[in-house]
């Protein structure tokens, strides 16, 4: 793994421990925080009920996996749609989409959670560019994830 | 050491005064405060120091009140030490931030002012009442309501620092009163007093809401709030009748004036 010079994005890794100590893990039954269907950004309608002047995450398709507490810490009382700034078709119609949010159903904020992987800095530089061609400004949040579920970083663009 | 916690700063320095010492060596400047009423524990929570330097300092704290009980100092790891400061601000705090450039322009003109201050001609009182005009106008209207009427109603406003920032904006709205009153009398004297008084109430005033106050409201927000604080900034932006180009132009002009006699 050491002389891995592929993509960074699919290198392979396991982190699964041996002798891992579960006892942090609660035993009840996590609900779930999804209000909303679709989610994929090719599905949704930006200007769908739920995201009139909603709080709305623009999430990398990998984050819910590796992102332990996803509904309880980011998911809540928020609106969302997902996508894979690598793998997509046709993201220009995510750009076009992001603009609608802002515009159109006049969002309240924006939060893209990306995965560490250099790839998906690709779903943040969309949603700025968007953000950028859109009429009104609102604040934008990013959340890098790390491939083990930590918060690497979690900082405001400049509006 | 918890009935300390809910006590007044001024207090408890002046029955232990070794606390401020202990307080200066982290850079929290309490013992020059006129005020002094913020509580030990909002002042520990505000400045946001890395984890082991607040164990430390409050460890400190706590020897310096009780010097005859055996409290361990903790160390500080090198890393913390290293932590930078820099903060980044939500937009919305962003905006309050930027928005005291042009006031801190305008503050590091005022001793220039004061030396060529001038009560008896129309053109001598015009510049000191369009200073005037931009502190009531571009500073208290347009940015110090946005903090009264917007920002400071999402917190206890009860708070003892919130109520030391109300306090500090009613400071400055008398100094001006009196400066306006002094120009009808000539009164040089009181017109340049009340400007360095101005000068240096919002000087100091200004590094506390960047360097303490914002950081902290910026952490206790929610991305919600955040998103409503910005529309709302936005809003009164638009409708207010304040121009902030034209103060920009005051203080471009006069910075002009002031270079142009340097030389």
């Amino acid at each position: 793994m050491e002389n891995f010079t592929g993509c960074p994005g699919s290198r392979m890794m396991n982190f699964q421990k041996a002798d891992e100590d579960h006892s942090g893990l609660t035993q009840e039954k996590i609900k779930s925080q999804l209000t909303q269907w679709p989610i994929q950004m090719h599905l949704i309608s930006p200007t769908a009920p739920y995201y009139q002047g909603a709080d709305v995450l623009l999430t990398a398709d990998c984050v819910a996996y590796a992102l332990g507490d996803f509904h309880r810490e980011y998911l809540k009382d928020k609106s969302i749609a997902i996508a894979c700034p690598k793998l997509d078709p046709d993201q220009d119609i995510y750009l076009e989409k992001i603009k609608a949010w802002i515009d159109d159903a006049k969002i309240n904020t924006l939060t893209v959670l990306i995965m560490q992987v250099p790839c998906c800095t690709g779903l943040l530089n969309l949603a700025q560019q968007a953000a950028e061609g859109a009429t009104r400004k609102v604040p934008i949040k990013y959340v890098v994830v790390g491939v083990q579920g930590e918060i690497l970083q979690e900082e405001w663009v400049a509006a | 050491m918890d009935e300390y916690l809910n006590k007044g700063i001024k207090e408890i320095i002046a029955a232990f005064p070794a606390v401020e010492d202990v307080l200066n060596d982290y850079d929290i400047g309490c013992g020059p405060c006129t005020v002094g009423i913020c509580l030990l524990k909002d002042i520990v929570a505000i400045h946001r120091l890395p984890e082991d330097q607040e164990k430390q300092l409050m460890a400190r704290i706590a020897k310096a009140i009780h010097p005859d009980q055996d409290i361990q100092i903790p160390k500080i790891k090198k890393s913390a030490e290293a932590k930078s400061l820099e903060f980044k601000y939500s937009p919305p705090m962003k905006k309050l931030v930027d928005e005291h450039v042009l006031i801190k322009r305008w503050i590091a003109l005022i001793p220039e002012v004061v030396k060529n201050i001038d009560v008896e001609s129309e053109k001598g009182r015009r510049l000191i009442l369009d200073g005037i005009d931009m502190i009531r106008s571009y500073a208290d209207k347009y940015h110090h309501a946005k903090e009264e009427e917007i920002l400071f109603k999402y917190f206890d406003e009860n708070a003892d620092i919130l109520k030391v920032m109300h306090e500090d904006h009613a400071h400055g709205r008398k100094l001006v009163k009196e400066m306006l009153a002094a120009i009808d009398k000539r009164d040089r004297k009181t017109v340049a007093e009340n400007l360095m008084a101005y000068r240096e109430l919002l000087t100091e005033h200004i590094r506390k809401e960047d360097e303490i106050l914002y950081p902290w409201m910026d952490n206790q927000l929610s991305t919600h709030q955040v998103g409503e604080l910005f529309a709302k900034f936005d809003e009164v932006d638009r409708q207010i009748d304040v121009s902030p180009k034209k103060y920009n132009d005051f203080i471009d002009q006069l910075e002009k004036k002031f270079e142009k006699q340097e030389n």
